[in-house]
């Protein structure tokens, strides 16, 4: 009744829904950061500030071989997946922008299609894919890999095509028109200028590959291959200790942190505003 | 001299069937201001894309130097364009911008230096070479865009509405700059524009174009004074078109308003039957009612508006056709005010005849 009276007040209840949907959403990962700071082995009670989950001697993130391992595998499979992914997707961007004919519209859409798909159902499929059609390959850090680049590449087309749209084509034509054969057309004037782009694309395909668990666990063989996710997954029903919660912290830190730099590397670059980079990052 | 392009039987048709340009042939003589204006849409800019080489004509020829260069891709061909956008590099200052052709000539790194800073000093931008693009006003960024340009020391320069995103006092001055520095370089210029007053003042030949032909080319006096078509009479400057019937005089040519009939000496005088009588209202004298002699017709003042430098009728006559004057502002109160009746003196050498076109 107060909107209608007063059109131009602050909309309280919307203050007050926006309010209790951030407390919801932040207050649980907050505790379980605080509890990876836990000085006893409880991860419900509070028992004093230390660090010994993360340096401490025995059963800490870089004490402990399985745990050490598997953030090791997750940074590797990240690091591995940004190389496959982001230039092939930057390849395929360009071509797609450039193709126009018959055809183009479905290639589009299929790009898509990972964004939507069900994880569980590309995870299904790509396990089949590498134990009966692939035999070769089998499981393990290489379909792992594969797996990722998959999925991550509908994120490098997208965004690195929202790019070449607003850049548009006068740049190319500018430098055709100077004397550029097409190679330097790209190496010299569109490279340099999708550069915030594919810095960005790079950090978010990161970002998805170090969360991943579904397809990452499908295609995993050993303990070898096992990731910080499925860790946490497999071992939050038996023996937890606040290390598991220290792991999932520095996870997260790095997950922010990559977004966070390609935040301010494309705002940097791109020159657009905060809502356009935060469009681009959009995921 | 260097620098003549021909375009014979030019045409561009896009896929979805759009003829953007239709088989244009013309002359753009070495080392003159040489301008295609029209309104949107009329094919001026494709023209200027092919001549560039970023569109492939679908047929036609164009010779640069007698050389057709039609199938030639853009990289390799001598002539230059300076973009409405300007798309000056982002990423590179301004000197960088300027010196990004010049890796492609057979140049020391001395001779490259030495020849951007000519540029800069051409347009009057020595101090800013080590600005970025996004430092710079639009004026600026314009003539980085030109200096970036003509370093390449290109037989034609293109200029595709160059000055369209300028503000209106900005636009004067470079008008009159950009003219000064054709002349003094004494390479072709081919301007797009649409606006016609930019078309008159600067060129020495204009081409105007509509739906993908060329209308009429010829000098800016030409084009003005003697339309070809009731297009180019229209789009250039206000012109009166007032339907007539034409019936023969003597060696002249009679026109019949109405009850009245007009001798006009201009345009089309063999023509017979149904035309258009073309008069600028400047060149039409306004009188007092029932004022005598010949080329006269009675009208009623519909509207009088204050334009500062003149007064502007719009005169109704009494056949129907509406009629616009100018009388130039010399500080008297106008005697014609709303409502007034009138005689409206259009003189025999200032009527054109202006057939329809054929089919």
């Amino acid at each position: 009744m107060s909107r209608l009276r007063n059109p131009w007040g602050r909309p309280r209840g919307l203050v007050l829904v926006t309010a209790v949907y951030v407390l919801w959403s932040i207050v649980p990962v907050a505790v379980a950061i605080l509890f990876a700071f836990n000085d006893g082995r409880s991860r419900t009670t509070w028992q004093g500030f230390s660090t010994r989950w993360f340096t401490g001697a025995t059963g800490s993130v870089f004490h402990d071989a399985a745990l050490q391992s598997s953030l090791k595998h997750t940074l590797l499979l990240g690091v591995l997946c940004v190389l496959v992914a982001t230039p092939l997707g930057v390849a395929l961007a360009l071509g797609l922008q450039r193709w126009r004919g018959a055809g183009s519209g479905s290639v589009n859409t299929v790009m898509l299609l990972p964004l939507v798909t069900p994880e569980i159902v590309m995870g299904v499929a790509l396990l089949l894919l590498f134990l009966k059609i692939f035999p070769g390959i089998g499981l393990g850090t290489t379909a792992q890999v594969i797996g990722q680049v998959t999925f991550t590449l509908s994120y490098v087309v997208v965004i690195v095509r929202g790019r070449l749209v607003s850049i548009g084509r006068d740049y190319e034509e500018v430098a055709a028109d100077l004397g550029a054969p097409p190679r330097d057309q790209l190496l010299r004037v569109l490279l340099p200028l999708l550069a915030p782009a594919i810095v960005a694309s790079a950090a978010v395909v990161f970002a998805i590959s170090i969360d991943d668990f579904v397809v990452t666990q499908y295609l995993s063989s050993d303990a070898s291959t096992t990731t910080v996710s499925m860790l946490l997954y497999s071992s939050a029903r038996g023996a937890p200790t606040p290390a598991l919660n220290a792991l999932a912290t520095v996870a997260l830190v790095i997950t922010l942190a990559t977004l966070a730099l390609a935040f301010l590397v494309y705002r940097r670059f791109a020159g657009g505003s905060d809502a356009a980079v935060a469009a681009a990052l959009e995921v | 001299m260097q620098g003549e392009v021909r375009l014979e039987g030019l045409t561009k048709r896009f896929p979805d069937e759009v003829v953007a340009v239709d088989g244009i042939d013309l002359t753009m003589p070495p080392g003159e201001f040489f301008t295609m204006v029209g309104p949107s849409g009329c094919g001026k800019t494709t023209t200027l894309r092919m001549i560039a080489g970023f569109e492939r004509p679908t047929s036609g020829r164009i010779l640069l130097d007698g050389l057709d260069v039609a199938q030639i891709p853009p990289h390799k061909r001598s002539v230059n364009t300076v973009f409405q956008s300007y798309a000056l590099f982002p990423h590179l200052d301004v000197a960088r911008n300027v010196e990004f052709g010049l890796k492609y000539k057979r140049l020391t790194k001395q001779e490259r230096r030495l020849r951007v800073a000519e540029a800069l000093d051409l347009v009057q931008l020595g101090g800013y070479a080590g600005r970025r693009p996004s430092q710079l006003s639009g004026g600026q960024q314009q003539r980085v865009a030109l200096a970036r340009a003509l370093v390449l020391t290109p037989r034609v320069l293109l200029l595709d509405e160059p000055l369209g995103a300028l503000d209106a006092r900005l636009r004067k001055d470079l008008q009159v700059e950009l003219k000064a520095l054709q002349a003094e370089l004494g390479i072709t210029f081919v301007f797009v524009t649409h606006d016609q007053e930019e078309a008159l003042t600067m060129s020495d030949r204009v081409a105007v174009m509509s739906a993908g032909r060329v209308e009429q080319a010829g000098t800016p006096r030409e084009v003005y004074e003697e339309p070809a078509t009731v297009f180019v009479a229209d789009f250039l400057g206000v012109s009166n078109l007032i339907t007539a019937e034409a019936e023969a005089d003597g060696e002249g040519c009679a026109l019949r308003i109405g009850e009245r009939s007009l001798r006009a000496a201009r345009g089309d005088t063999g023509a017979r039957g149904e035309v258009k009588a073309m008069i600028r209202p400047e060149r039409i004298g306004v009188e007092a009612q029932d004022a005598p002699g010949e080329n006269r017709l009675p009208g009623m003042v519909e509207r009088a508006v204050y334009v500062g430098t003149a007064h502007e009728l719009h005169v109704r006559l009494v056949g129907g056709d509406l009629v616009k004057a100018t009388i130039p502002n010399d500080g008297s109160v106008p005697a014609f005010a709303q409502g007034a009746p009138v005689t409206l003196h259009l003189p025999a050498d200032a009527v054109r005849v202006l057939a329809p076109r054929p089919g």
